[in-house]
């Protein structure tokens, strides 16, 4: 009998012998806390009901509880973490009316100063997609297999997707679940700000140990450490020693470990070591599920169809999705007006039709050089090492793609090649981004920088 | 039981008691008083599971014994006696009353179902004079948040520190610190989130004693028990729970440095903002124009179903000129608790809080967060 059952069969013969408001005012949110060796610890709300039931129902509960359990010697009466009693003096809950004006609040209440979390990212909340299913899943086995089933776990996907809001719930769940476990969510630039600190300082002494003592360490946007040497080298003792201690890490990216550029290679390996998941654009089900959450939350009516038309009409990115619902929000509430689908269209027009910004053919290469980290004139030049060809095909491919550009003209401009060899670039590169969604990622991200 | 006392000192002790007990339907007993006999004096509890007052009265006790009373009839038949002996009979479950021409009986219920109100016997954390703490205290008791969902800010914090203790409530629009040095040799580190209610009860109960010109620079011991407080006045005791949770840490909210400073006459201040707030809108905003040349600020206020108003204060301006929009009962609420003649503005922007410091006092600090228009 595990002792819930313990307590509600006893609760149920002690209700038998006292009065009904006798029982309502003192068994109110009690329950066992433990019992041991015969002796039974019943957790109380406050100290008025220790001293009551300490004192006048000790005998009553006694009996009730050796009638189920005979071996109990002895109870005794501890005051818990309970939330308090309703206050006597009814506040009526202020309904805060949204108007175009806002009362500014202290946020930095909001975060918990020790783990750095913010409770409103939450598992809850988390809406599943095909797109991050994945991830998720494998997030919530890390809180329920801390450090031994997947570490380090790697999460990675576009702007605006939810990756910090996984990684946060990640944090909340287990401060939940585990209060006693130490808990760090940091973003690496402040990891990277805190050892320079550190480092002009002279309090490596201090740093060194901060972050190893901790269970969880949580560290979003990884890719801000590439380029950073020392904040690289420190940040592999932290990883090494925390991974031979089996304390869990987490870690998230704007992309794989394989495409973050100018970072170690033992760190890379080390990354990928463990459990690399991913995030991809949400599909169109999921965006209206995500505003329909959103308006709910916000408690703000609103119909499926115009839902439908902003989830169609607003595509990559969770953020500019919310940004959207804000808006539609604001003004609905400046003039006054339940929201239909003409004045929705109206105000999304600038926020969809945002024009496209033009590339050139020079912005392509150059920015396909830089994410592959090769030399512009290389990428030009007849040279066919192997890591030059394959971002050379990219680039035509890009051009294609996004410029529209002929094959011949393609070919002339990047080296002065033969049309063919365009047209079997492009070939080979977009067969590959239909089979193999990590390289659609890559391409992804090179068409991010292309147009950020 | 039997008794005789005072009506006056009677009439005071129910008074102090009595305010905490609301009307509660499920125990019935928890609207009564427990008048019982202790060590040859009268005690008077009340409580209603959250906060327990006792209170002890001078009398001549023929016989001990105990009796719970409603409290509303008590308190109000008593209030309106002559300031005459009163003379008190316990019958059964009834209370025979005495008192020069009147005469009345009772009904009460068995002081054996009274909650006990817990006991603390650990040692006092500190010894601090009743006049301090309730003029400390009142400063910054109104700011706690009167929301459940953020129990550990509805209310008021006490750090005691070495030599300081440092009271602070906030309801995250805005946030009041007031410090008290003590010279209490023993270096005490602790802190306590107490609710509003409590600290409102603890500062009526000393305005009641000091205007009955009772125990003037009487010290308040203030214990700390497992989960509760004890407020000890020697005749009259406050025991409370305490808010469970983490006060969230708002040194670190409070500015250091500002863009811009004012230094102005706090009751013009506050009178033109008290005409503004009555052209303010649906959430108290009131704007201000703060000018280095002339230095002036200047306080607006619009709606579109009222009117309008402007007016203008002299005011030494340092720094940036900047206009910023407050909930102007914020604003009184703090200069309200101000006594210096003058006060000074800190400001940054537009979108960060204002600090409001009474000139020449460094002990209490207002801070607000502004209206994002």
């Amino acid at each position: 009998m595990n002792l819930k059952n313990l307590w509600q069969g006893a609760l149920g013969e002690v209700e038998l012998n006292i009065s009904k408001a006798n029982f309502i005012t003192w068994f109110k949110n009690t329950e066992i806390h433990s019992k041991k060796d015969g002796v039974v610890i019943i957790n109380v709300p406050n100290g008025f009901t220790k001293e009551w039931l300490e004192n006048k129902y000790n005998k009553i509960i006694f009996k009730a509880l050796r009638g189920a359990c005979p071996d109990i010697k002895e109870i005794q009466f501890t005051i818990g973490k309970y939330p308090p009693l309703k206050p006597t003096a009814k506040y009526k809950k202020e309904i805060q009316e949204i108007t175009p004006e806002k009362q500014l609040d202290f946020e930095e209440f909001n975060i918990n100063k020790e783990t750095n979390l913010n409770p409103k990212y939450t598992f809850d909340n988390f809406i599943i997609g095909s797109f991050n299913e994945l991830a998720q899943a494998a997030a919530l086995a890390v809180t329920k297999h801390l450090g031994t089933l997947y570490n380090p776990l790697f999460i990675y996907g576009g702007t605006g997707l939810g990756k910090t809001h996984l990684l946060q719930a990640i944090g909340n769940e287990l401060t939940q679940k585990n209060p006693s476990k130490k808990i760090q969510y940091l973003s690496s630039e402040k990891y990277t700000s805190e050892l320079v600190d550190a480092i002009s300082k002279k309090g490596m002494e201090s740093f060194k140990p901060k972050y190893r003592k901790v269970d969880v360490l949580i560290i979003d946007d990884i890719h801000f450490i590439a380029g950073k040497e020392k904040t690289q080298e420190e940040f592999f003792h932290t990883f090494n020693t925390l991974y031979q201690k089996n304390k869990q890490i987490i870690i998230s990216s704007d992309r794989p470990p394989k495409a973050i550029s100018t970072i170690e290679d033992r760190l890379r390996s080390r990354f990928e070591g463990g459990m690399i998941a991913d995030i991809s654009q949400p599909d169109l089900e999921t965006r209206t599920a995500i505003l329909k959450n959103k308006a709910r939350e916000k408690n703000f009516e609103i119909s499926d169809d115009i839902l439908n038309h902003i989830a169609n009409h607003v595509q990559k990115n969770i953020r500019e999705l919310e940004g959207a619902l804000n808006k539609i929000m604001a003004v609905c509430q400046i003039n006054n007006t339940p929201p239909n689908l003409e004045g929705v269209g109206k105000i999304l027009s600038n926020l969809i039709a945002k024009p496209k910004k033009m590339t050139n053919f020079k912005d392509v290469i150059k920015t396909v050089a830089e994410f592959y980290d090769v030399n512009i004139n290389d990428l030009i030049d007849r040279c066919r090492r192997k890591e030059v060809v394959r971002p050379r095909q990219i680039a035509m491919y890009l051009i294609r793609e996004e410029l529209n550009s002929s094959f011949p003209s393609i070919g002339e401009k990047i080296g002065g090649r033969d049309h063919t060899t365009a047209m079997y670039s492009y070939g080979k590169i977009k067969q590959e981004v239909q089979n193999n969604e990590l390289f659609k990622q890559e391409i992804n991200l090179i068409k991010d920088r292309l147009y950020g | 039981m039997q008794i005789i006392c005072l009506q006056e000192n009677l009439k005071q002790a129910l008074n102090i008691t009595e305010r905490i007990i609301g009307r509660n339907l499920t125990l019935p007993i928890l609207n009564n008083l427990l008048l019982t006999t202790e060590n040859n004096r009268l005690k008077i509890s009340s409580t209603n599971l959250e906060i327990g007052i006792i209170s002890w009265i001078n009398g001549k006790i023929e016989k001990p014994g105990e009796i719970t009373i409603p409290a509303k009839l008590l308190s109000n038949f008593i209030g309106n006696l002559p300031n005459k002996k009163i003379e008190m009979r316990v019958k059964g479950s009834q209370l025979h009353l005495k008192c020069e021409n009147f005469k009345a009986v009772l009904n009460g219920l068995e002081a054996k179902e009274f909650p006990i109100i817990p006991k603390i016997k650990d040692k006092p954390l500190i010894r601090i004079k009743g006049g301090v703490l309730k003029a400390n205290l009142s400063q910054v008791v109104e700011m706690t948040s009167l929301s459940d969902s953020r129990p550990e800010i509805s209310g008021v914090l006490m750090n005691f520190e070495k030599n300081t203790i440092k009271l602070a409530a906030t309801d995250s629009f805005r946030l009041a610190e007031k410090i008290i040095s003590h010279n209490q040799k023993e270096s005490i580190n602790q802190a306590m989130i107490i609710p509003q209610k409590t600290i409102q009860e603890l500062i009526r109960i000393l305005g009641e004693k000091e205007a009955a010109n009772d125990n003037q620079g009487q010290e308040v011991e203030i214990i700390l028990g497992n989960n509760q407080v004890l407020f000890n006045l020697g005749d009259v005791q406050i025991i409370s729970r305490l808010i469970e949770g983490q006060y969230p840490d708002y040194q670190q909210i409070i500015p250091k440095n500002f863009t811009t400073h004012a230094t102005l006459i706090r009751t013009e201040l506050i009178n033109n903002i008290r005409v503004a707030s009555l052209f303010s809108g649906k959430v108290n905003n009131v704007q201000f124009f703060i000018r280095s040349k002339p230095a002036l600020i200047e306080i607006f206020a619009k709606d579109i179903d009222v009117g309008e108003n402007k007016s203008q204060i002299e005011a030494k301006i340092e720094g940036k000129e900047i206009e910023i929009v407050f909930n102007c009962r914020y604003i009184l609420d703090g200069l309200n608790n101000i006594m210096s003649d003058k006060v000074i503005l800190g400001l940054n922007n537009n979108s960060s809080p204002v600090i409001i410091k009474p000139v020449g006092d460094a002990s209490y600090t207002y801070l607000v967060m502004p209206i994002k228009a």
